[in-house]
């Protein structure tokens, strides 16, 4: 697998930003705190990025080590994101 | 400006023709070839034993004697008909690499012209066809390429009205176009008609690649991957956001060798063979990628693993709840599932000023902040004398608590009922920086006019200054 984040530091998984998702948060990665149930990503990352959840995340793909991932609601089931985990979000892209 | 205007237009028609008459010159003199060596042949009793034409084998010979290629893939390249949805940025270096590859018959769909701002990437284009439809534009470039082979051009937009009978002439379909709105529809339709569809993207720096509906019926289709269309306000086409050339070429490329390899392994023939009772792959899902590229990262290339259809799709759950083409044909609304992009209403009348009004305060140097919130790229290229620059996503970015430092430059240097004017591209950003602002407190509850300039640059170089080279 190739990556192009830095290697996360202790206890955290590096999170992926593509097209418009890396526009809106201003970066291309970032590391969060592991572990983190799956289901709570999206409303982590709406404290840290406000909005992101409507502009992007509702629409966008999510993989977690390049494997397509469904996203589970908020205190549902659901696997875990592990340290050293790489999650990628992935909107689309419709230009061309 | 008339007689200039039209004796360009002539001079591309004519250079059109001409192109098309020297297409056809090559072709009949490829057959005439052909035809004489034949008579030699039968004057010698011989007859032209091979299955491809003379001229294909010179031709096609160097991808033909790739290991895995061979006669059979040539012969199934050649029986087939691919249809281009777009003939810009991807459609055109897809449908160059095609021609070359002698792709039997290919269609290209597109209902615009060419402008001068597509230049630098649609490759088949050329300046002395500006103001010609993009599908003739090409087709002269591709007999150039390749008069050996069978275009159509369709110069009309795919619409849910004619997608089922252009569509339906071709056995694969790649999507070349630039909106959510035809995204879908042609997914739909590719599932409704049993087409594999070759699907890219491009963007700025980055793409995205991925094969769908292959084989039919079995692998996602465009709703599987992305059910719910992006926001309306997030989608920025090119002409606003901006593509580098080569990202896209890229793109349209890996999308035609894509193309080249399902008519090669004959994937496009797979839904025949299994109504001939073939047999099929053991679990029917073959494991589906989408191809992500970052032009400008560290790692240009990557792919993500991608899970077969999602039950209970709308267009491809194959019950009686999924899509019909009558249904696509009558009462499907793309750009109503797409969402439309709402002009911006927040700010009240009395919060905005003309161009015009702008352009007295300015000249009678009374003191103010003019903020332009458009992204840096676009203020280098021209801005309003005495503007400065913040782009928009510091505003969105800022969060409760964060100082207001840098917001606002230069404006601890004026009095504090100072008035602060937001301007943008056509003003709808403006109103969310002039509202934020506001919200914040930085209207010191009426003391200060903090509003933006109505209908942005646009509106000034309509009203006030024509010379801005670039809106």
């Amino acid at each position: 697998m190739t990556s192009s984040a830095p290697k996360p530091p202790r206890g955290h998984f590096s999170i992926l930003y593509f097209a418009s998702a890396s526009s809106f948060t201003g970066r291309d990665a970032e590391s969060l705190p592991a572990p983190m149930p799956l289901s709570r990503l999206f409303s982590e990352l709406e404290t840290r990025h406000p909005g992101i959840r409507a502009k992007i995340l509702d629409s966008c793909l999510v993989t977690v080590n390049l494997d397509y991932v469904d996203v589970p609601g908020e205190g549902e089931e659901g696997p875990v994101i592990r340290e050293a985990d790489e999650v990628a979000i992935i909107p689309p892209v419709s230009s061309g | 400006m008339d007689y200039i205007e039209n004796l360009r237009r002539e001079i591309a028609q004519r250079e059109a023709e001409l192109q098309d008459l020297r297409a056809r010159l090559v072709k009949a003199e490829a057959e005439k070839s052909t035809a004489e060596s034949d008579k030699d042949r039968s004057l010698n009793g011989e007859a032209w034993k091979w299955p491809l034409e003379e001229h294909e084998y010179e031709r096609y010979s160097r991808q033909m004697i790739v290991p895995n290629f061979g006669l059979k893939g040539q012969l199934n390249i050649k029986n087939a008909k691919v249809l281009l949805v777009g003939a810009g940025g991807l459609g055109c270096p897809a449908a160059a690499y095609l021609a070359g590859a002698g792709v039997g018959t290919l269609g290209l769909v597109d209902g615009d012209a060419v402008e001068v701002s597509n230049l630098h990437r649609q490759v088949a284009h050329s300046t002395a066809r500006v103001g010609m439809m993009k599908v003739d534009s090409a087709v002269a470039y591709l007999k150039g390429l390749n008069p050996t082979i069978t275009y159509h051009a369709h110069a009309t937009h795919l619409t849910p009205q004619n997608a089922e009978e252009i569509v339906s002439q071709y056995d694969v379909v790649l999507d070349c176009t630039d909106h959510p709105t035809s995204r879908y529809l042609i997914s739909d339709i590719c599932v409704l008609l049993s087409k594999p569809l070759i699907s890219a993207s491009a963007f700025q720096t980055s793409g995205q690649l991925i094969v769908l509906n292959n084989p039919p019926g079995r692998g996602p289709c465009y709703r599987c991957v992305f059910p719910k269309p992006p926001p309306p306000e997030s989608v920025v086409g090119c002409g606003e956001g901006g593509i580098v050339g080569p990202v896209v070429g890229v793109m349209g490329v890996l999308q035609a060798l894509e193309a080249i390899k399902l008519l090669v392994r004959g994937d496009h023939h797979h839904r025949l063979k299994s109504v001939d009772g073939t047999e099929e792959e053991e679990d029917g899902q073959k494991q589906v990628g989408m191809l992500l590229f970052s032009g400008m990262g560290d790692v240009p290339f990557r792919t993500v693993r991608m899970r077969g259809k999602r039950k209970g799709c709308f267009a491809c759950a194959g019950d009686d709840s999924a899509l019909t083409l009558a249904e696509l044909k009558n009462s499907m609304d793309y750009v109503q599932f797409c969402g439309v992009n709402e002009p911006v209403k927040l700010l009240r009348p009395e919060e905005r000023i003309s161009v015009a009004e702008y352009e007295r305060i300015s000249r009678e140097k009374r003191a103010h902040v003019l903020l332009d919130v458009r992204e840096k790229e676009h203020f280098e290229l021209c801005s309003i004398p005495g503007s400065v620059n913040v782009p928009i996503s510091r505003f969105t970015a800022r969060r409760e608590g964060m100082g207001l430092d840098g917001l606002i430059p230069g404006g601890e240097l004026l009095p504090p009922d100072a008035p602060i004017y937001v301007v943008c591209r056509v003003g709808n950003d403006s109103q969310i920086a002039a509202k934020k602002l506001k919200d914040w407190g930085v209207d010191r509850d009426g003391e200060r006019f903090v509003g933006d300039v109505l209908g942005g640059l646009r509106a000034w170089k309509d009203g006030v200054d024509p010379s801005l080279p670039f809106i």
